[in-house]
């Protein structure tokens, strides 16, 4: 059966959180607070400040200008910038997986090279899984990687890649072998340089609320050396399987819609009983969904590979996020809705269709969980 | 091992030895079952909670989460908590519950008096279970339940006693729901279908990935209430946790309801067992809206802009 044990953030790490409000507070006063969503603001000047105060990157080893702290204390900063709403974008997957992923299975160069800049806040990466024709279907990509003179040519398509055009790099998912019996076998990764002009096409895609966040990459003959392969040649399933524990439990997987919460809370000052019970009701699951979420920060933590768990906090943050719209619009009537409340659900609505799509699809997601349960 | 798991373990035993699911099926009947009473005096269980046991709330309410794993018919809620708020041995002593005028006592023969506690005013009383106005009844779950009329408890103190009431039941029904998930998958697993066992199926396989979420949800939020025990609960913590455990009872009751099929719409079927004892247990102590709503207020009144450090003081 699955275990979220009952663990709690340790005072080392609750004492950094006073310090994280008090940088927010200067870095990014109150007023122009917008969404907790992790997509919603690009903004290299706030990255580069939360490098300089050493919470980016913040797990890693000092021999890369990591700071060495826990998965408590980078869990106590992650979730203190996303409820206030700070613009967190830029840096995002490059803190999140892609420094990770380079710890783990980059070579001594690459790290050398890439990690110092994502600590600085100034280097920002990209995924670069999915296709046109695979969707959820990791293992049917076909953007491939043919061997050629010093090293490789990359052809093909990646889609879904958020801020490719904003960013430096992407690490790609790519065939190094033809497709065979053995479907996850024959994928590597590579590091791309998103900025180059030869062989790379960048187009953002227009997303529903008219904002460009996603893209679609192309390359042609895109050459890549050993250089900027990822680990082993044909190891890639296996590392991008890595990467999901990471990517499916923190706190921005139920977090997208706190601002509704806020405004909602202050709309129902005097507000009726009964939609101060339906406030309580999401606050209630909220508190919740967090300290699972710590239970997963802390296995990642004791080293452990939790990912039918952080499967269960994404499959359950989802569709809280989902929820919390739905149950804030009917808690009051419209015309008791403040402009803030207005944006925040407008806002949030216009997002919430990606919130059971991106990180893994609620479907993948039940999926992991049956497969865990046994029943697959 | 922490006296606490060894607690839990005992229990696990005695209930797993004494406590079948015919026992439960032979309360439903009308026989009592006083050969697992019995144990539980022997063992020492019913003294759990009381000062020089060297145990306290937490233990009490893990005893309840093993005696809501096996769907106890008898009143060890009741007892365990009339004593443990007495704070010494009642052997025998009931629970009944007053609020606005109106009284209830479960399992009322078994017991010629009972503490009754007004969680209102935090204020209780030992009366004779014969001099109160009572008619017989039955829970939801089918055990027994007297209703009727009394005056308002105010002989002592009974400090908690509303958020005491709350966690007993949030620990059973986080017990009961552990076993509807391992019944369901257990089902699932054994069933053929259309030539392969249901747990084969998509369909099924999301339906209980989504009960396995709700379970663990409430296994969360009860631990979390139990462990902010000093030395009594933290009235947040228990409505957290009764308005989340109560909302995974009711999601976890129909679906593993519609993955045993017409099957474990019987009586002979042992899913009943756990699933009406959810559907009572949900509603006692304050349903999930009530909860809800004192919370909501409490937020509210701490102001908006606290909102985040109050979801953050719950860690």
């Amino acid at each position: 059966m699955l275990q979220f044990q009952q663990i709690r953030l340790p005072e080392q790490a609750e004492a950094l959180r006073g310090e994280v409000r008090e940088f927010l507070r200067e870095a990014y006063p109150a007023g122009r607070r917008r969404n907790s969503d992790f997509t919603s603001g690009h903004d290299p000047a706030f990255s580069a400040a939360l490098g300089a105060q050493g919470w980016l990157g913040m797990t890693w080893p000092s021999e890369y200008g990591g700071a060495a702290r826990t998965f408590f204390e980078r869990y106590v900063v992650t979730e203190e910038i996303l409820a206030a709403g700070a613009p967190v974008s830029a840096h995002w997957i490059a803190d999140r997986q892609s420094g990770p992923l380079l710890l783990r299975y980059g070579s001594e160069a690459q790290r050398r090279k890439y990690l110092p800049g994502i600590i600085k806040g100034e280097s920002y990466f990209s995924i670069g899984m999915s296709e046109p024709n695979s969707g959820s279907d990791l293992a049917s990509v076909r953007t491939m990687a043919k061997p050629v003179d010093g090293g490789w040519a990359i052809n093909g398509t990646k889609l879904w890649s958020t801020d490719a055009h904003r960013n430096h790099y992407m690490i790609a998912l790519v065939r190094t072998e033809p497709p065979g019996d053995n479907r996850h076998a024959g994928m590597s990764q590579f590091i791309i340089d998103l900025r180059r002009d030869e062989g790379i096409t960048v187009r953002p895609i227009r997303n529903m609320s008219g904002s460009e966040d996603f893209n679609e990459v192309v390359f042609q003959d895109y050459f890549v050396t050993p250089d900027d392969m990822v680990g082993e040649p044909g190891n890639g399933w296996t590392q991008v399987t890595s990467e999901l524990s990471y990517e499916r439990s923190g706190p921005e997987r139920f977090l997208s819609a706190f601002r509704i919460l806020v405004e909602l809370a202050r709309c129902l000052e005097g507000g009726s009983s009964a939609a101060q019970a339906e406030l309580g009701k999401l606050v209630a699951n909220l508190i919740t969904l967090r300290r699972m979420s710590i239970s997963v920060a802390g296995m990642l933590e004791n080293g452990d590979s939790p990912s039918v768990e952080a499967a269960l906090v994404k499959e359950l943050g989802n569709n809280y996020e989902k929820l919390v719209p739905e149950v804030a619009r009917l808690a009051l009537p419209v015309v008791q809705r403040s402009p803030d409340l207005t944006a925040a659900l407008t806002d949030t609505l216009l997002l919430s269709p990606s919130f059971t799509l991106r990180g893994g699809t609620r479907e993948i997601l039940r999926g992991v969980i049956a497969r865990g349960l046994g029943l697959r | 091992m922490s006296e606490s798991q060894l607690i839990v373990e005992t229990a696990e035993r005695i209930f797993a030895d004494h406590c079948p699911p015919e026992v439960v099926q032979g309360a439903e009947e009308g026989r009592y079952p006083s050969a697992l009473e019995t144990t539980l005096v022997e063992s020492g269980l019913n003294g759990i909670g009381l000062p020089d046991s060297g145990t306290a709330w937490p233990e009490l309410f893990e005893v309840l989460r093993v005696a809501g794993r096996y769907a106890a018919p008898l009143p060890l809620y009741e007892r365990l908590i009339a004593q443990a708020l007495l704070g010494r041995e009642a052997a025998g002593l009931g629970l009944g519950v007053w609020q606005d005028g109106r009284v209830s006592v479960a399992w009322p023969e078994q017991h010629e008096q009972v503490l009754l506690v007004d969680a209102a005013a935090e204020r209780g009383a030992i009366v004779a279970t014969g001099a109160l106005d009572l008619q017989p009844g039955h829970s939801i779950a089918g055990e027994p339940l007297a209703t009727g009329s009394a005056a308002a408890p105010d002989e002592l103190a009974v400090t908690g006693v509303g958020d005491i009431l709350a966690l007993g039941r949030v620990a059973q029904m986080c017990g009961a729901l552990e076993r509807v998930l391992e019944l369901a998958i257990g089902y699932t697993s054994e069933r053929e279908q259309f030539g392969r066992t249901l747990s084969k199926f998509q369909a099924i396989q999301h339906s209980l990935a989504v009960l396995a979420a709700e379970v663990a949800a409430a296994q969360r939020a009860t631990d979390a209430a139990i462990a902010g025990c000093d030395p009594l609960p933290r009235w947040t913590d228990v409505a957290v946790a009764k308005v989340r455990v109560g909302e995974a009872a009711g999601v976890c009751a129909e679906s593993a309801h519609q993955a045993h099929g017409a099957m474990g719409f019987t009586q002979e079927h042992r899913l009943h067992h756990f699933t009406r004892r959810l559907w009572a247990w949900r509603d006692d102590a304050g349903a999930e809206g009530e909860w809800a709503a004192r919370l909501g207020a409490e937020i509210v009144a701490n102001g908006a802009d606290n909102l985040w450090s109050f979801v953050t003081s719950h860690a």
